[in-house]
């Protein structure tokens, strides 16, 4: 889900030949360990808060688990339109140039896919907490810690000026990557459990 | 200085995060029982609530230490005015369709077995304490318990799903059963919960050493006899009662 928000200026700045800053890791460090900071709280207050079981439910849907399913796969179509529209804007996809348009549905579609990720992981962190008595749910456990890290330290970097090239496609994949397997290990598993209902 | 978007996405994140933890907060609190030795007990709990909530059987409950009352038996106890049994089956559906538990405190072991009638069933054990049950089973399931005189209420928590439960105290048919057999070749365990108003859930758990048990839906439970039909095969049930101690 790489929300990527000032639209991309590769020429003029992240890959200009002459313009390099003295250290990169300089302008990263900060974003990175706040970034750290945001998965560790989220782990650690899941870890160590008493699971309660409840929380807010949405009205309309019969439980929270398929609130919670159905969000999740709303942020994940939301999310292959950012890996699409990443790939337009970078000019990897042959035949096809960028749009006006572009940059403003890559903004959206992030924005409205990162707050619909927000009930789901309050729902998680509040009620469930970070739990580990199964592979499924372990796996689940680290990459929702990591897809807030790093979704956090990505929306820091993007601001800044001096930024290698690579480094926005690379938080971008993390970030999306996440997320899809987030999906799989939970929104995937609740509808072949349960089956596809609201 | 002007915020940058993003640095506006990820503040907006923060205070719809932090806005749902506040209302999830609100949520769990007012779920919480105010009986049986929960986390915020109520001095409110009055003896006219309690001897509401026993009815017939304990008109002169009072939460007075120094008063006992004839009609209770000596085993059992009163906590907040509440009347808290030594023995009891507690049956019913759990909220958002999610399937059905039951509770069956006998004297110091507690037995609870949730399924949904099909893919998923636990059991899970624990050990009563004054209206508090905390019951633990494989992979993690667990659950939490107040109870007291005819009712019980608390969560269930099973393969990553948690589910809120208000249910009643019953009495034979209704209850737990549970089924341990052979069939060609295999273990199979099965539990049927009957509802207070006879309706059965039940699952079977075709091989319970698996790790990840996979359960489907029981076949139907004779209850004049007590057995099933599983394929051919004439599986046999036994009750777990609380208050006869069957099955402990």
């Amino acid at each position: 889900m790489a929300a990527q928000f000032g639209t991309p200026d590769p020429q003029a700045t992240r890959r200009d030949p002459i313009y390099q800053p003295d250290n990169v890791a300089k302008i990263l460090v900060i974003p990175a360990l706040i970034g750290c900071v945001v998965a560790l709280t989220i782990g650690l207050y899941g870890k160590l808060h008493h699971a309660t079981g409840i929380a807010v439910n949405i009205a309309g849907f019969s439980s929270p688990g398929s609130v919670k399913a159905w969000l999740a796969t709303v942020a994940a179509v939301l999310a292959l339109v950012q890996i699409g529209s990443a790939l337009v804007m970078y000019g990897k996809v042959p035949r096809v140039s960028a749009p006006s348009w572009i940059g403003g549905l890559h903004k959206w579609s992030g924005r409205i896919a990162f707050i619909a990720t927000i009930p789901v992981a309050v729902h998680c962190v509040y009620a469930l907490g970070f739990a580990s008595y199964s592979t499924r749910v372990l796996i689940h456990s680290v990459l929702g810690c990591l897809f807030f890290g790093a979704f956090t330290v990505k929306m820091l970097v993007l601001p800044k000026r001096g930024v290698p090239g690579w480094v926005l496609p690379v938080l971008g994949a993390v970030v999306f990557a996440a997320l899809i397997l987030i999906w799989f290990t939970s929104a995937y598993w609740f509808f072949s459990t349960f089956g596809i209902k609201r | 200085m002007k915020l940058r978007s993003p640095i506006i996405t990820l503040l907006t994140g923060a205070v719809v995060a932090v806005g749902l933890w506040i209302a999830s907060m609100n949520a769990a609190t007012s779920a919480t029982t105010a009986y049986g030795g929960s986390a915020t007990p109520t001095p409110a709990a009055s003896p006219t609530v309690a001897s509401a909530g026993a009815a017939s059987t304990a008109p002169a409950a009072t939460p007075s230490p120094t008063t006992t009352s004839p009609s209770v038996s000596p085993s059992e106890t009163t906590s907040n005015g509440f009347i808290i049994p030594d023995h009891a089956n507690y049956v019913g559906p759990v909220q958002a369709g999610g399937g059905a538990i039951a509770i069956v405190l006998h004297d110091s072991i507690a037995i609870a077995y949730y399924c949904n009638g099909k893919t998923i069933e636990e059991w899970m054990k624990g050990v009563p304490a004054h209206g508090h049950l905390e019951l633990a089973g494989k992979n993690g399931a667990h659950a939490e318990v107040d109870y007291a005189l005819g009712h019980a209420r608390g969560h269930v928590h099973v393969d990553g799903f948690s589910y809120t439960f208000s249910v009643i105290a019953v009495h034979k048919p209704s209850g737990l059963y549970q089924s341990i057999a052979v069939v060609r070749g295999a273990t199979v365990k099965a539990g049927w919960i009957v509802l207070a108003n006879g309706t059965e859930v039940g699952s079977v758990e075709l091989d319970p050493n698996a790790p990840a048990p996979k359960a489907q839906a029981a076949p139907q439970l004779n209850l004049t006899n007590l057995t099933a039909n599983d394929g051919g095969v004439t599986i046999t049930a036994k009750s777990i009662d609380g208050e006869t101690g069957s099955g402990f």
